[in-house]
């Protein structure tokens, strides 16, 4: 069959297309190479300076009234303005935004008073009208953040003010209104696009291309799974952002430390404490307390908890036998074991709690005392979701050979975040691990975590299972004033800590990474960074 | 194939509309209601599947209950990412595979024939996934030579929209620095598919050339004295094209399969990933619609391969 | 799109798979006419009570195992089945321990490393030996079970049955595989086993399509008529004198499988839809890479592991195949990820 092997002609043929075909492919890796360098330092020298910030995306909608995602509170505060705000990264202290506010004693009425020019990108300026039209809105539609507003009614009372009531005593409200969901849309535009201030509003298709708001910047493109570009509002009434242009970037964590260290992106915002460590000293690192909490849970209704994680001692057992800091330093420099529900940086949070501490004899002994024999406990977390960072799957490990030792078995059921919420939402799951971010920057967000609330009911603890912690909770959430509030949250957590079902575990560190161009960047718990701040 | 697209999603034991809705509006009830008569969730399945397929004739595959985009809108875009990428590693790998499985064939157990061979099966053999993530530790993280992830860096605006293709509508709109960026971001993802699809080409292409060769019009061919390329290009390849356009077809279907484990670690965005997403978080209308899209491509293929079948071989159209 | 596509392609891929059966077939029974009654061959995975000894005839030809490429995938594929077997007594620490220094470079404790829980990876390498090899066993021997059965039937009895089984397994094989594998595994739930039906789902038809081009081969023969004359019955004619001739191509098309199954289990797990942590699978090990991926250990050795295993059935696979007629080789051919 050797026909060709004297001929030395068709193999120099072969050679030559070969040949031809490796060096076409490698002129073009070399071409491209160089255009892709040129390209990415003329961007950034040039006069309209482009920002690029990396985010692993949890968008689903631009739509302030329909957005409740870090990355959609990201792009909507970009975009637009809200009747209150913070500043920088304190949010203990609210500042006005388009309006500023007055409340009554009992905390009931909300008197928000319009102050300064503000424009919407149309060039109209804001109207009270467009504040209630946008507040009852998010009301309306009933979408993810509308809870942010339950049991207020918006009226306007003048063309430069609006009250909001409460129907009880609401002294969270001032620290809820900064948030992105409550952003002041440009009413007529809207209603010209089918917006309504109810359930049939049309308008999300809209918002998620054109931006109706007062903000900084302006949509330039917007897509939820690769990437949303800002460009100017060229009505923006306040002082001009830094940067003329901004794009927002869908990049994992791992790939987000090579781009801000080959300077190709100037911010990382979704770098773990691994991944910080082995950055060069060419970026900067932003390190803050992350307003995330890990904690987890273990089902007190009787039939889901297979007559396990309902017991007393049993929890006990495991609140003893977590080895905290072995944690922490897994989760990396500068998380830090948060003592009850409510995160560090908020009022009322507790530093340390006696039941969460780890002691290896005390947990054999509780569980001992708890009659459980071997049987395998299911341990439920989402796998496709990370917390600044860290993947749920990390800790749940971790914990699991932690029970070991104290004779628990846990099998872990890591399941995608969709189906997971399913199941933990239905309170089915028997124990597992989960994260909470704070909805606006108070401790009666966490409320939520007590019996018969809506997160209690997940881990099966049934409203009026427990009086100790309802009689503290309903304590915390009458008081009033600073003092008193404080006080009253650190005397919940600690009774929960007693006799509830979940154990707080780790607040992580959050860490953004930028190149030495940045000059000002700050994180804040609510929006995680405002794009116009950053210098 | 769209009552099994159908069937498979709805096989799905968790709710969408649970999956859909947020933390806070899936505890509501009426939400809920709202949102499965909104997505017609609340009829029977047999009802669903005919109003699915009503909506099909009019072009209409649904809104994503992730995206809250229409699925045609989100394919839209998805399509043409991975329609680039697959029509890029496919040419590269006809040229190349085919061209190291002739003249593996020609030098037929010499040193050369060998290598390919070996080659050839290291390259099916290499788990796609870890040859991505290896090809980007590399020129990526050490060498910094090909861009990162994603179609395009981030400072570049997409060309205006002609075919979807970024390469080719950047020199549509003759915007030249966008065509090499384009083409640089397909660069390491397209060399990561070649190598697995150029594996099966030399290994099919090899064996049909050796059958050609051994048939009576090669050896009357070369007996005339004809040069050896000229057998090679006039006789032989035709001869071994049937074969060998078999399996480009065949490659071309296991090239999208390869493309969800590649784009997801190139973060392509393109049908890979979006399948990915919506089958991870239960978006039943996209899980249906990349299904109906995949089906069309692999119906189209075949049925181009059926054509240009005819055109090579006139007993096919007889038949 | 209502109607399963079909057609013209479907009659090439007969086409050719009839000529190589026949060419397959004419070999095979030249071999039994030299007759030797030799005991069950090698692998045994079949189906119950063939006799394999014209099978084995053929695959003991020395020059199958005696070319360099198929000793190394043989030695390799040895090697780690002794690893899977032996692995308490080899491996150097428990896989699950967390009980060193996190995400250490290679060094001499840890020869691969540390992961980000402080487990070694060396160990959880050779453990993971345990998890893909006998599941990828169990895939093909059940894929190859269930396709051959349902080809047979399918090309042996032709008409209604053949259109249904057929039109079935064209449905299956219009989809990616990998796509079809994640719906099913997303909807079930990720878990090992979840993952192994997922891939029986999709990866049965390429042998049902063999067996039924090979008996389409083999029904009209002239020996399998004159059984039926003899008053056998469907099954026994399928059982005693076609499927002896017909299950060498099947079983080749197995051993080049089996790389395939251990390619997309392992793609499985790497999207998390496969093993469960803590269980030291090669595929969810690259992912953890994935995440830490300037710590190239991670990946690197479980993403070898893969290879060597594939690999190496791959060669095995490519020297059986080349025991048969080389034109079988394209009907056997598993063209997937």
């Amino acid at each position: 069959m050797r026909i060709f092997n004297s001929g030395a002609g068709s193999t120099r043929a072969g050679l030559r297309i070969t040949g031809l075909v490796a060096i076409g492919l490698a002129s073009v890796l070399v071409v491209a190479g160089c255009t892709d360098n040129s390209q990415s330092t003329s961007s950034t020298s040039a006069a309209d300076k482009t920002l690029v910030i990396d985010k692993s995306f949890d968008l689903k909608t631009s739509d302030p009234a329909r957005a409740f995602e870090l990355t959609g509170s990201i792009v909507d505060k970009a975009i637009y303005e809200t009747v209150l705000d913070f500043d920088g990264s304190d949010v203990t202290k609210v500042q006005p935004g388009i309006a500023t506010f007055e409340e009554n004693a009992d905390n009931t009425v909300l008197t928000l008073t319009m102050t300064g020019t503000h424009t919407f990108s149309d060039g109209s300026p804001v109207t009270a009208d467009d504040i209630v039209f946008s507040l009852q809105r998010v009301q309306g539609i009933a979408g993810n953040p509308s809870f942010l507003l339950d049991g207020v009614t918006v009226a306007k009372t003048s063309d430069t003010t609006v009250t909001l009531t409460s129907a009880t005593s609401n002294p969270a409200l001032p620290f809820i209104l900064p948030n992105p969901s409550l952003g002041i849309l440009n009413s007529k535009v809207l209603m010209a696009n089918g917006g309504t201030t109810g359930a049939d509003d049309q308008a999300e298709a809209f918002l998620n291309k054109t931006s109706a708001g007062s903000g900084p910047y302006q949509l330039e493109s917007y897509d939820v799974t690769t990437k949303v570009a800002f460009a100017l509002n060229p009505n923006y009434a306040g002082d001009k952002p830094a940067y003329g242009r901004v794009v927002l970037e869908n990049v994992e964590g791992p790939t987000q430390k090579i781009n801000v260290q080959a300077g190709s992106t100037q911010i990382a915002l979704d770098l773990n404490a691994d991944q910080v460590q082995g950055m060069d000293s060419s970026v900067k690192i932003t390190k803050n307390a992350s307003p995330y909490l890990i904690y987890s849970w273990y089902n007190q209704d009787p039939a889901v908890s297979g007559g396990v994680t309902d017991n007393a001692d049993f929890v006990k057992a495991v609140r003893q036998g977590i080895d905290y800091s072995k944690l922490l330093s897994i989760a990396g420099e500068g998380s830090t074991q948060p003592g009850g529900m409510v995160p560090s940086m908020f009022l009322g949070a507790i530093e340390s709690d006696p039941a969460n501490v780890f002691d290896l004899d005390k947990a054999k002994a509780s569980l001992a005392a708890s009659g459980y024999s071997g049987q395998p406990v299911t341990f439920s977390y989402p796998n496709d979701i990370t917390v600044n960072g860290l993947q749920m799957q990390t800790p749940a490990e971790a914990i699991q050979s932690q029970l070991k030792d104290v004779g628990i078995t846990l099998t872990l059921a890591p399941s995608p975040i969709s189906t997971f919420l399913d199941a933990f939402r239905a309170g089915t799951l028997q124990s597992g691990i989960m994260y909470w971010g704070p909805d606006y920057p108070d401790p009666a967000d966490y409320l939520v975590f007590n019996p018969g609330e809506s997160l209690g009911k997940r881990a099966g603890w049934a409203a009026g299972s427990d009086p100790t912690v309802t009689a503290a909770a309903d304590a915390a959430a009458a008081a009033s004033g600073d003092d008193a509030r404080k006080t009253a949250y650190e005397a919940w957590q600690n009774a929960a800590n007693a006799s509830g079902p979940f154990i707080p575990v780790i607040q992580p560190g959050q860490y953004a990474v930028s190149t030495s161009e940045i000059t000002q960047l700050d994180l804040n718990p609510v929006w995680t960074v405002d794009i116009a701040d950053i210098k | 194939m769209t009552l099994v697209t159908f069937t498979l999603a709805n096989l799905v034991p968790a709710d969408p509309a649970q999956a859909a809705l947020g933390e806070r509006a899936a505890s509501d009830p009426a939400i809920v209601a709202a949102f499965r008569e909104a997505q017609g969730l609340d009829k029977p399945v047999v009802t669903q599947y005919l109003v699915y397929i009503g909506h099909l004739f009019q072009g209409n595959l649904g809104t994503s209950t992730q995206s809250h985009n229409p699925v045609s809108q989100d394919l839209s875009v998805a399509f043409p990412a991975t329609a680039e990428l697959a029509l890029f590693v496919i040419v590269f790998s006809i040229i190349i595979g085919v061209g190291l499985g002739t003249w593996a064939a020609l030098r037929q157990n010499r040193f050369s024939d060998q290598l390919f061979r070996v080659l050839s099966l290291v390259g099916i053999s290499i788990p796609t996934f870890w040859l991505a993530l290896a090809a980007f530790y590399v020129f990526f993280y050490q060498l910094r030579l090909a861009p990162g992830t994603g179609r395009l860096s981030a400072s570049l605006q997409a060309p205006p929209r002609v075919t979807g293709l970024y390469t080719v509508d950047a020199l549509v709109a003759g915007q030249y620095t966008t065509f090499f960026n384009a083409l640089s971001h397909l660069i390491l993802p397209g060399l990561v598919l070649i190598l697995y699809t150029v594996g099966l080409l030399v290994r099919f292409s090899r064996s049909a050339v050796l059958d050609v060769l051994n048939q009576e019009y090669v050896l009357a061919a070369r007996a005339k004295g004809l040069s050896p390329s000229r057998v090679v290009f006039r006789y032989v390849l035709r001869g071994a094209s049937l074969p060998i356009l078999t399996i480009v077809g065949l490659a071309f279907g296991s090239l999208l399969s390869g493309t969800v484990l590649t784009e997801q670690v190139f973060g392509w965005g393109g049908i890979g990933q979006y399948a990915y997403k919506s089958a991870t978080t239960l978006d039943l209308p996209a899980v249906m619609g990349v299904g109906l899209v995949v089906g069309v491509v692999y119906i189209l293929t075949n049925f181009i391969i059926d054509v240009v079948y005819g055109v090579i071989d006139p007993r096919v159209r007889v038949q | 799109m209502a109607k399963p596509p079909g057609g013209a392609s479907d009659s090439r891929l007969e086409l050719e798979a009839d000529a190589a059966a026949t060419a397959v077939y004419d070999e095979v029974q030249d071999d039994r006419a030299g007759g030797s009654g030799g005991s069950a061959g090698p692998g045994g995975s079949g189906a119950s009570g063939v006799s394999f000894s014209a099978l084995r005839n053929r695959l003991r030809l020395p020059p199958t195992f005696r070319r360099p490429m198929a000793i190394i995938g043989m030695s390799i594929i040895v090697l780690w089945f002794l690893v899977a077997i032996f692995v308490p007594w080899i491996a150097p620490y428990d896989p699950l321990a967390q009980q060193f220094d996190r995400l250490q470079a290679p060094n001499a404790v840890n020869w691969f490393g540390t992961d980000s829980l402080g487990r070694d990876v060396l160990s959880r390498t050779l453990y993971g030996a345990r998890i893909s090899l006998p599941l990828a066993l169990i895939l093909v021997v059940a894929s190859a079970i269930i396709g051959s059965v349902l080809g047979a039937v399918a090309g042996y009895f032709g008409r209604a049955v053949d259109e249904i089984i057929m039109r079935f397994s064209d449905l299956v094989f219009a989809f990616p595989t990998i796509i079809l594998a994640m719906i099913v595994t997303a909807a079930l739930g990720p878990s090992l086993t979840n993952a192994v039906i997922a891939l029986l789902l999709v990866s049965w038809p390429s042998y049902a399509r063999v067996m039924r081009s090979m008996v389409l081969g083999a029904r009209s023969r002239e020996y399998v008529v004159a059984g039926r004359l003899l008053g056998f019955s469907p099954f026994t004619s399928l059982r005693r004198d076609i499927l002896p001739n017909v299950a060498a191509p099947v079983l080749v098309l197995a051993t080049l499988d089996f790389g395939n199954a251990i390619l997309l289990l392992s793609g499985l797990s790497f999207l998390g839809l496969g093993a469960t942590p803590p269980t030291p699978e090669w595929g969810a090990m690259v992912a953890d890479g994935v995440q830490q991926f300037s710590d190239w250990w991670l990946a690197a050795f479980p993403g070898l592991a893969i290879f060597t295993v594939v690999v190496a059935f791959n060669l095995v696979g490519d020297a059986l195949r080349d025991s048969l007629d080389p034109r079988t080789a394209g009907a056997v051919q598993g063209v997937k990820i």
